[in-house]
């Protein structure tokens, strides 16, 4: 009977590798299910949005961004003043509606203006006042945010009512001419570099110094300054100046896992061990103990 | 009668002892390089004057000397990267430190900035060797030449073939501050000497 439990005990010992070979195995099973749930994550369903104030005439205002069919704002900017613009705010895809009010007006009067905005995701898009007071409009633009490999993109936003046409040239290359009052260009793609804006309106004119570095998106916006013209670089999106070509060489495979060996051959042998084992086990029960 | 029983004696010794070497050999053949977790330092996030992108151009901000990430234990000084004669993205000229791509904007100003670090050498792993193991808002801390901190939040991990990587989503331009950590992953072709993927980390800096 002494045998019977001396063999149990035996083989349990020699079971206890097997249980804890379960364990690594396991945890390897685990982690590697974990890292394949990271790596399936989708895409962020996001873009973004900013807010600007380019009505010269226009008193400040408060702007509310609001989900649609949501009555309480997501972002309130408050006291808005002319030439002011946001920075970009992330929101996830979907339909936004973007309402102004006078500053400090109640948030649940009649908006004074009020637009609506389908995000799309990875898109960016300003929503801007522009006009005069009497002919106020809050306008979509559509922000782009692919350049042209090494080169820079501009749009002009003309918002200088006391200039009303105006034409822009950088580093001697006319962007464009006779741009009237609260119009808003297209992107196009100039070399980049770092040159002088120079805006020409009737017997007034500005120049100044802007760098437009490859890889970067600038809105210019021509504004009615406190001495005449004036002129705002709003960086819309930057990348990099060249894009490498390819994916990048960061490793040396020291620690690359290796083709997985096959377990069986080991089983086999454990198989083999414990049935040998437990032959020998059960002869020593059956056996008489040794008489002296 | 004592014969039998040394014969029994023995096949009981012999068959643990195999059985011993067989649970041996498979422990020791299945986990050729399994990565420890308590070689895994404890950061403590980095403190400093925590400075947002300003909203006009670039110039204002610092260039990127240093990058902490707590949750994987990296903590490395950043070297200049540049490009290769061929074109390709330059790498870091040690596997223990990452560097910044000085073609893409600087951690913290509006843009992607792109730092890239070895997944391993050829002996062991590299400063990106758990790179892959960081999960969606973890921090990524960057310091600048002035002290000032970015702060970024992981969004996104994602592994891509290198013969299909996402230039434009890497290297293309985002409105926002953001940050692109790039390594090493996948299988390892031996006949190239290179790892066929890329690991690619997305992160939004944390206003």
């Amino acid at each position: 009977m002494r045998f019977t439990r001396f063999v149990r005990r035996i083989i349990l010992l020699a079971a206890l590798p097997l249980l804890l070979l379960g364990i690594p195995t396991a945890a390897l099973a685990s982690t590697a299910s974990a890292s394949a749930a990271t790596a399936s994550t989708a895409a962020t369903g996001a873009g973004w949005i900013r807010l600007a104030h380019f009505s010269p005439n226009t008193p400040a205002v408060d702007v509310y961004l609001y989900s649609f069919g949501d009555t309480s704002a997501q972002i309130v900017l408050h006291h808005v003043a002319y030439g002011d613009a946001s920075p970009y705010e992330q929101v996830p895809t979907g339909d936004y509606t973007v309402a102004m009010r006078a500053a400090g007006a109640s948030s649940a009067s009649a908006p004074v203006l009020s637009a609506s905005v389908n995000v799309v995701a990875g898109h960016a898009y300003t929503v801007a006042g522009l006009g005069p007071e009497s002919g106020l409009r809050l306008q979509v633009l559509d922000d782009d945010l692919t350049t042209q490999p090494g080169q820079a993109l501009v749009r002009i936003i003309q918002a200088s009512l006391k200039q009303n046409v105006v034409s822009v040239s950088w580093g001697g290359t006319t962007l464009e001419s006779k741009l009237a009052f609260g119009s808003v260009t297209s992107y196009q793609t100039v070399s980049p570099g770092t040159s002088t804006l120079l805006v020409t309106g009737n017997g007034e004119d500005a120049h100044v110094s802007i760098p437009l570095a490859a890889g970067t998106v600038h809105t210019l916006v021509v504004l009615d300054g406190a001495k005449g013209l004036q002129v705002d670089d709003l960086l819309d999106a930057a990348g990099s100046a060249t894009d490498p070509l390819g994916g990048a060489s960061t490793g040396f495979g020291g620690m690359a896992p290796r083709a997985p060996s096959s377990p069986l051959p080991w089983l086999a042998v454990i198989g083999a061990g414990l049935l040998l084992a437990v032959v020998g086990g059960r002869r020593l029960r059956r056996l008489p103990a040794a008489r002296s | 009668m004592l014969a039998g029983r040394r014969t029994a004696a023995l096949l009981l010794a012999a068959g643990l002892v195999a059985a011993g070497a067989g649970a041996a050999g498979l422990v020791l053949t299945r986990h050729p390089t399994v990565p420890q977790a308590a070689a895994l330092q404890l950061l403590p996030a980095p403190t400093g004057p925590i400075e947002a992108a300003p909203p006009q151009g670039a110039a204002q901000v610092a260039a990127p000397v240093s990058l902490v990430i707590p949750a994987i234990g990296v903590s490395t000084s950043l070297v200049r990267l540049g490009l290769t004669s061929a074109g390709a993205l330059q790498v870091p000229p040690t596997t223990a430190v990452a560097g910044w791509y000085t073609g893409s904007p600087r951690p913290g100003a509006i843009g992607s900035a792109v730092i890239a670090g070895h997944i391993d050498s050829r002996l062991g792993p590299g400063v990106f060797y758990r790179l892959s193991q960081l999960q969606s808002g973890d921090r990524v801390y960057v310091r600048r030449a002035d002290g000032t901190l970015a702060v970024f939040k992981v969004t996104e991990v994602q592994m891509y073939a290198k013969n299909d990587f996402p230039t434009a989503a890497v290297y293309g331009a985002t409105p926002t501050a953001q940050l692109r950590l790039i390594t090493c992953g996948g299988t390892f072709d031996y006949s190239t000497g290179s790892y066929l993927s890329n690991t690619v980390v997305y992160a939004a800096e944390v206003t």
